[in-house]
């Protein structure tokens, strides 16, 4: 196995940490076999899609992901400069005819306005070139600001979406069936949580690259054997090498490699936790097992940790807050991909209070996609690293 | 999002001709005399986003100032410059979002109630004093992150309004608009949104101690719906004459400043007395431009730092812009009628709309379609907008949509806040040759053809 990224030699020689290495890199491979085998795969855009319904209707849900070295062809005919750069890149993939290959329908939550856009976009494609490869799609229709009101209408928002995923089952799917899966989905989030003591414990055994690969894989695989390999994972993890420099919270856009966290981790830090969702986010609440099916779905995503997106200043102020204690992080990145911004107007206020308690932020906003593209990015980071270990 | 700046003086004699534009001007700063002293006085003060629903404040009689409107005036009075430091200096970016961000800007200047050694106020109109209130709708990621910056700095309550995603579009909005507003929208969105008002009332009442009138919120609509209607006739106007009497130059800024007095008797004599204006000058042929040969729309936010970029192919090509979104929207966007039925529901049925009538296809491009004929248009010049996820289209759908039917479009890219990123010279240059390549050839085929 060539492994380019930082991923370290203890990780490698764990069976179950390589059988998630395996799929983070084959994406496609789960989701092939399990088409080849006649059963449907979901893909899901946005990061609020309830993986429980489509699991409880016996469907695999897998994420959609960009490809950096894709030429833009379909996206720079459809869509304007201002999305941003790797919702442009998913973008291709999902008109250009690779995921109406792969995908059966396609779940777009409303987690950002980007991806909104992109709904309205796609639905107009299916109306006016109906011929154009693209999956058929469904939009659930989030509200995420806190209140009795919106808690209401998502309900009825979840109860619609179930019914499409009903559709696409082909069948009616049970409350026992979403129970069961959202079982699944709990255990898996708990064996990420054991995994998330090795990293950002107080002895750290899983770098920030190992971990987003842990995480990451759970978006192209059963979940079942997902949570089996992160607790094995854990276990081998357990006698890893502790890793000991500064420690480091990335906050801002997706990261859907480990590119960034590399280029981090090569510089002695070690990157803690992060508040994106490819990453900690992903498994922050649970189902609550104790209500009815429609309702726990909307706890689990409407409240879990804020969003960068969808909340206000304040609140991601104190969330910042929260998941600088929850990992114990001496510093902070903020780190934004040019025209996905909307953090941006949250940064001096979260720099203002972190530095309050002492911790160090360094801001990366405008950034180009790929992590690669942004010359003189290493040397930032290093200097910034630096910086770091010097007051700690 | 709709917005108003004042336009520079321009060559257009018609323009001159309009007493509804200076009658408007003058009119808004009495207006914002009064307010001021009504806030003097201590009574609670509302800053609303444009689609804020703001019948709610007029008839409660709530004073408040519409975030679009005020950055007007800020770029009016030459702030800008100004403000992008401010924000420059406070660590936030000075590229993003300028228009909406603007006033959140002047709430950082410590000069905006003072005055210079001349003893001339330093900010806009003496600066905007503090609200209690802010209010804003969630119809981008950015918007109630800078309302809520903006009411930490005036110490104002912070409020934010919801906004769903149709999943119901038929593509004849603005025929249904009017009547059957009902069944333009999916009955749970519209369900959704007369309880956000409710919730929105029950704040309001709460802050100010004053009591929602149901009857009230009827007079409103009901004016709103009269003033609309002016609108409706003075655009119909338009589109029957050839020549028209009035460009773009003259209508926008006559009615979007009225436009935020929605509501009030005094919006509604004015959009009459506009209509009254533009109808004797149509009696008497008076023709905006004498050869007019080429009539063409204009889509996009109007061009507030370039207004005369509208008249420079009037005498070289006796083409004309005729069409912008400004009068139109006014048109068919506003009109609920039946508002006695259920005023709260029809004002829901307006406010839950008006983005996406604008931005959403296929509503904005099926509208624009339908506009382009009406008007006699012979080309479309579309300004697609930068740096705003609110205002992204599906721009391919409305060139597609209008190329198909056999009207050509020019587009370009470009922020129509930002005028360091405006070059006239090259505009000019391009639409010069669109009209001499696409509209030109395209009108005497048409002119072909009916002969
Ligand atoms: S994204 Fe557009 S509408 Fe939203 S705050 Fe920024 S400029 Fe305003």
């Amino acid at each position: 196995m060539i492994v380019k990224m930082g991923i370290r030699e203890c990780a490698l020689k764990s069976n179950a940490f390589r059988a998630l290495y395996t799929v983070y890199t084959h994406r496609d491979d789960t989701a092939r076999r399990w088409k080849s085998e006649g059963r449907k795969v979901i893909g899901e855009l946005g990061c609020d899609v309830p993986d429980e319904l489509i699991m409880a209707g016996g469907m695999l849900p897998v994420r959609v992901y960009a490809d950096p070295e894709k030429p833009l062809v379909e996206t720079d005919k459809y869509l304007e400069y201002a999305f941003d750069p790797v919702v442009r890149a998913q973008f291709e993939k999902i008109v250009d005819g690779t995921y109406a290959e792969l995908f059966d329908a396609l779940a777009i939550s409303n987690s950002t306005d980007v991806v909104i856009r992109i709904f309205l976009y796609l639905r107009e494609m299916h109306r006016v070139e109906p011929h154009k490869a693209i999956p058929p799609v469904e939009f659930i229709d989030w509200l995420f600001t806190r209140n009795r009101l919106h808690q209401v209408r998502n309900e009825h928002t979840i109860a619609l979406f179930r019914k499409a995923v009903e559709g696409w089952a082909g069948r009616e799917i049970t409350d026992e069936e979403i129970r069961a899966a959202a079982k699944v989905c709990n255990d898996d989030r708990q064996a990420l949580r054991e995994m998330e003591k090795l990293r950002s414990g107080s002895e750290v055994r899983i770098s920030g690259s190992e971990a987003l690969v842990i995480i990451g894989s759970a978006f192209f695989m059963e979940r079942e054997e997902h949570a089996r390999l992160v607790r094995e994972v854990t276990r081998d993890a357990s006698e890893w090498p502790v890793l000991t420099g500064p420690r480091v919270f990335v906050t801002g856009s997706d990261q859907e490699s480990t590119e960034l966290y590399d280029l981090i981790e090569q510089t002695g830090a070690v990157v803690v936790g992060e508040d994106h969702n490819w990453g900690d986010r992903f498994f922050d609440r649970d189902f609550p097992m104790e209500y009815t099916p429609v309702r726990g779905i909307v706890d689990t995503y409407m409240l879990r940790e804020f969003s960068s997106k969808k909340a206000f200043v304040s609140q991601r102020v104190e969330a910042i807050g929260r998941w600088v204690s929850r990992t114990n992080a001496e510093a902070v990145v903020f780190y934004t991909n040019r025209y996905e911004e909307a953090a941006s107007w949250d940064y001096p206020k979260q720099k203002e209070s972190l530095e309050g308690r002492g911790i160090r932020t360094a801001c990366f906003a405008k950034m180009q996609y790929p992590v690669s593209a942004n010359e003189g990015l290493s040397e930032q980071i290093a200097a910034f690293t630096s910086a770091v270990r010097e007051v700690s | 999002m709709a917005e108003e700046r004042k336009a520079p003086a321009t060559k257009s004699g018609v323009v001159k001709k309009l007493q509804a534009t200076a009658a408007a001007s003058a009119y808004q700063k009495q207006w914002f005399a009064g307010l001021l002293e009504r806030v003097k006085n201590g009574e609670d003060f509302g800053y609303l986003n444009a689609d804020v629903p703001m019948e709610i404040l007029r008839a409660m009689d709530i004073p408040f100032v519409v975030n679009q409107w005020w950055a007007a005036i800020c770029g009016a009075k030459r702030m800008t410059r100004k403000y992008f430091g401010l924000l420059r200096d406070a660590g936030y970016r000075d590229d993003l979002c300028s228009y909406c961000a603007t006033a959140f800007a002047e709430s950082l200047d410590p000069d905006d109630h003072n005055y210079d050694e001349a003893g001339k106020p330093m900010g806009p109109w003496g600066g905007l004093p503090d609200p209690t209130l802010a209010i804003t709708r969630l119809t981008c990621d950015c918007q109630s992150k800078i309302f809520e910056l903006f009411a930490m700095n005036h110490g104002a309550s912070f409020y934010a309004m919801e906004n769903t995603v149709p999943r119901k579009v038929p593509l004849n909005w603005f025929e249904m608009a009017p009547d059957h507003w009902e069944d333009l929208y999916d009955k749970d969105r519209l369900d959704t949104a007369v309880e956000e008002l409710k919730e929105l009332i029950r704040f309001l009442e709460m802050k100010t101690g004053k009591m929602f009138d149901i009857n009230q919120l009827e007079r409103v609509m009901n004016l709103i719906n009269e003033q609309e209607s002016w609108y409706k006739k003075i655009r119909d106007l338009i589109a029957e004459c050839h020549p028209v009497p009035v460009t773009v130059v003259d209508t926008i800024n006559a009615v979007m400043q009225a436009q935020w007095q929605r509501g009030t008797e005094w919006a509604v004599g004015h959009a009459k007395g506009l209509y009254e204006e533009i109808k004797a000058l149509a009696d008497k042929g008076e023709a905006a431009v004498p050869n007019e040969k080429y009539r063409l729309m204009w889509i996009g936010r109007g061009l507030w730092h370039d207004f005369a970029f509208y008249q420079r192919f009037e005498q070289k090509y006796g083409a004309v812009f005729m069409w912008s979104m400004y009068l139109a929207m006014g048109a068919d966007a506003y009109i609920r009628n039946h508002v006695e039925d259920d005023p709260l529901r029809a004002l829901a049925a307006r406010y839950i709309g008006m983005e996406d009538f604008l931005h959403m296809p296929p509503w904005n491009n099926q509208w624009f379609l339908q506009q382009a004929r009406q008007n006699d248009i012979d080309g479309v010049v579309y300004m697609i907008p930068e740096n705003c996820m609110q205002a992204v289209e599906g721009s391919y759908f409305i060139i597609k949509t209008l190329e198909d039917a056999g009207i050509p479009v020019l587009s370009f890219h470009a922020d129509p806040v930002d005028p360091r990123k405006w070059s006239a010279e090259t505009m000019t240059g391009l639409v010069e040759e669109f009209i001499e390549n696409r509209v030109m050839p395209v009108r005497e085929a048409k002119e072909k053809e009916e002969k």
